[in-house]
């Protein structure tokens, strides 16, 4: 049988995540590879191994009809990227956010529907195996009611050597609303919108916490109710160390998970009995779970599995989905709502 | 000569600008928008660009005869450094390419050798670096950017040389990989004996301009090295000493940490095959690369280029920690 063919245009980091995922995809082959420096796209086919690199993704898409296309270059090129793919009739899967503002989002669904094609953004943090166990646990009702999901995510962007402050290149992120922050918030926005439900109601908090610096905001905060569920959820770039939290709170059971560090997970559920003896062998049972997550993520480091859990899970189901001719696994519809989610997150007007 | 110098703020552009302009030449000094100027003579034309965005490059080769590059990264992770060094690098030279500038000299590194093949004396024969995908970002940056300046070259029929040194080091920077790691205050030494090949930046930025002085420089490579009298267990002991840091020097054998890292790579293998990750310590190629007891010859630079380190090793002692 033929190998569904995949195509990468642009060959920065996150490229490498992508490519490092499809080469475990025995089904999938990468035709070719793109990019607009062309040290950069030969690199990259020479590392992974493609056939064939090109420094315009016009004269790519010209030669070669993939039957996706992964667009992984800086946010500003996605909706030009993603209009030639669908207009060609081709399906697309594109890196967050997939695209700076919503309304280039609602001409991108228009022509993915018209022309039959595939339109998913990366929300790989959905299939991350931790995100994946707690959401089984809430569908099997071992949680009781879910009442709360946290996403709070730290990363240290301020740093003297980060790119994101580098005033001698401004990262492509400055030019999002909400800067470098908004490049993170579509991963809070479908992680929290996959346990709310509809978003009814949202409130933020910007701040700039470090005064020095390009950024618009360092520090975000924003309280979402939702149709099953409310979320909490923050950025901070300037809290230590870096993680990516996420929490879930039901009427049965705690979870927490840095997502950071698969496949670390606590678990506390109500237990009945003597209280502070079920507090002593509850510590313990979290003492075991985080040595024995701690462990696994070590071994995982050393195999140099990529903390991008979720990729390629989020790559066979897709990959799956085309070959099989089923609807992409992340519905048009919802990614709609979550690019109008992230839209409401950047939009609202509440700056401390 | 008017000579326009990339990286002209860092460590070896400032000292290469100085030395061009002790030798007579005009200096257009490339520098990025943020970065702090050296003190200069006011007759250093300063030219503000960052070689990863700026859209008016081609201006900076105006008037020029020739150019020196030396900018690069030597930290941060493999995309920063690639975009830094590679991209900033093939920007540089297309708009070199419109520009009427044929002389160049590129500044790589002896990183660029595959050290596993080296036999006895690493010189310019050395067979290159061939599956570069193993080594650190700093190796792989730079091995892409000479393949990058070599094509450049041969489509434009430019007149490159291309200066590949050892451990540069000098004043503020003297502390080179090839002397081991330091745990706190306690100095591995792998291989106490090996020689090193020492570049000191005030001979280093002396051998860059005496290439681009030299019409018998062109389409030639040279390695950039003082000698490779200097073994490990003296530099360390001087380093230690002079930069007032102290510890414990404890030496061992380099054959002993290359087991140690064949061992760890092939337990690795075994447990995860090719994906495997193990820190350069333990990654025998680059463990090679750093420490390989070779020898180092600069014959070619002393007979081409009949070039002679200015300073002994004593004097760049004393001018790297006066």
């Amino acid at each position: 049988m033929d190998k569904l063919k995949s195509v990468v245009i642009g060959c920065g980091a996150i490229a490498r995540e992508h490519l490092t995922a499809l080469g475990e995809l025995k089904s999938v082959e990468v035709a070719a590879v793109c990019d607009l420096s062309a040290a950069r796209a030969e690199a990259a086919a020479e590392r992974f191994g493609v056939a064939k690199w090109y420094s315009s993704h016009e004269e790519l898409l010209a030669e070669i009809r993939p039957d996706l296309v992964h667009i992984a270059t800086p946010p500003s090129s996605h909706f030009e990227i993603a209009r030639n793919c669908l207009a060609a009739g081709l399906n697309v899967l594109c890196e967050k956010p997939i695209t700076v503002d919503y309304s280039q989002f609602s001409l991108l669904k228009q022509l993915a529907i018209k022309n039959n094609c595939m339109l998913m953004e990366n929300q790989q943090m959905r299939f991350h195996s931790s995100v994946q166990y707690i959401q089984n646990l809430i569908t099997s009702g071992k949680f009781g009611d879910l009442l709360e999901v946290q996403v709070c995510v730290s990363l240290n962007i301020v740093a003297a050597d980060s790119p994101y402050i580098d005033r001698n290149a401004p990262h492509f992120a400055l030019a999002l609303r909400g800067g470098v922050v908004g490049d993170f918030l579509p991963h809070i926005a479908y992680l929290a919108y996959m346990f709310t439900g509809s978003v009814m109601d949202l409130r933020t908090i910007w701040i700039k916490h470090t005064g020095d610096s390009p950024l618009p905001a360092d520090e975000f905060r924003a309280l979402i109710k939702g149709e099953r569920a409310t979320a909490y959820v923050n950025f901070s770039g300037n809290a230590q160390p870096d993680a990516f939290l996420f929490r879930a709170a039901g009427t049965k059971m705690r979870a927490e998970a840095n997502l950071f560090e698969p496949p670390r997970l606590t678990l506390r559920r109500v237990r009945p009995g003597e209280p502070a003896l079920m507090s002593l062998l509850d510590g313990i049972g979290e003492a075991r779970d985080v040595l024995r997550g701690t462990l696994a993520g070590f071994w995982r480091k050393l195999g140099s599995k990529s903390s991008y859990d979720g990729l390629l899970e989020f790559f066979a189901r897709t990959y799956r989905a085309l070959e099989l001719h089923e609807p992409q696994p992340i519905p048009l519809e919802e990614v709609d709502e979550i690019a109008h989610l992230v839209d409401r997150l950047t939009s609202s007007d509440h700056k401390l | 000569m008017k000579v326009l110098v990339s990286g002209a703020a860092g460590f070896l552009g400032s000292y290469t600008v100085s030395r061009l302009l002790g030798r007579g030449h005009v200096v257009r000094a490339l520098i990025r928008p943020e970065s702090r100027a050296p003190i200069w003579p006011d007759e250093v034309e300063i030219f503000r660009a960052d070689l990863r965005v700026h859209d008016r490059l081609v201006a900076a080769f105006d008037g020029m005869d020739a150019a020196i590059h030396l900018a690069a990264a030597t930290s941060g992770n493999e995309d920063i450094q690639f975009a830094s060094t590679v991209i900033g690098t093939e920007r540089f030279l297309e708009a070199m390419s419109q520009s009427s500038v044929k002389r160049l000299v590129h500044v790589s590194s002896l990183v660029v050798y595959d050290w596993a093949r080296a036999k006895n004396i690493m010189d310019e024969q050395t067979p290159l670096l061939n599956n570069i995908y193993e080594m650190g970002p700093y190796t792989i940056a730079k091995v892409w950017q000479e393949r990058t300046v070599s094509r450049f070259a041969k489509e434009h029929s430019w007149n490159l040389t291309v200066m590949r040194p050892g451990f540069i080091w000098g004043p503020r920077h003297a502390e080179i990989a090839g002397m081991g790691r330091h745990y706190g205050r306690v100095y591995l030494m792998f291989g106490p004996f090996t020689r090193l090949p020492l570049s000191h930046v005030v001979n280093c930025a002396d051998c860059l301009v005496s290439a681009v002085e030299s019409e018998a420089a062109i389409n030639e490579i040279f390695n950039v090295v003082d000698g490779d009298d200097i073994r490990v267990w003296r530099y360390a002991r001087e380093y230690a000493r002079r930069s007032s840091q102290g510890g414990l020097l404890v030496p061992l054998p380099y054959g002993f940490g290359l087991g140690i890292a064949q061992l760890a790579s092939f337990a690795s293998r075994a447990l995860f095959g090719k994906k495997g990750r193990l820190p350069s310590l333990l990654v025998p190629r680059r463990f090679e690369a750093q420490f390989k007891p070779v020898r180092f010859s600069n014959r070619k630079a002393r007979q081409v280029l009949n070039w002679q380190p200015l300073a002994s090793f004593n004097e760049c002692l004393d001018l790297s920690f006066s």
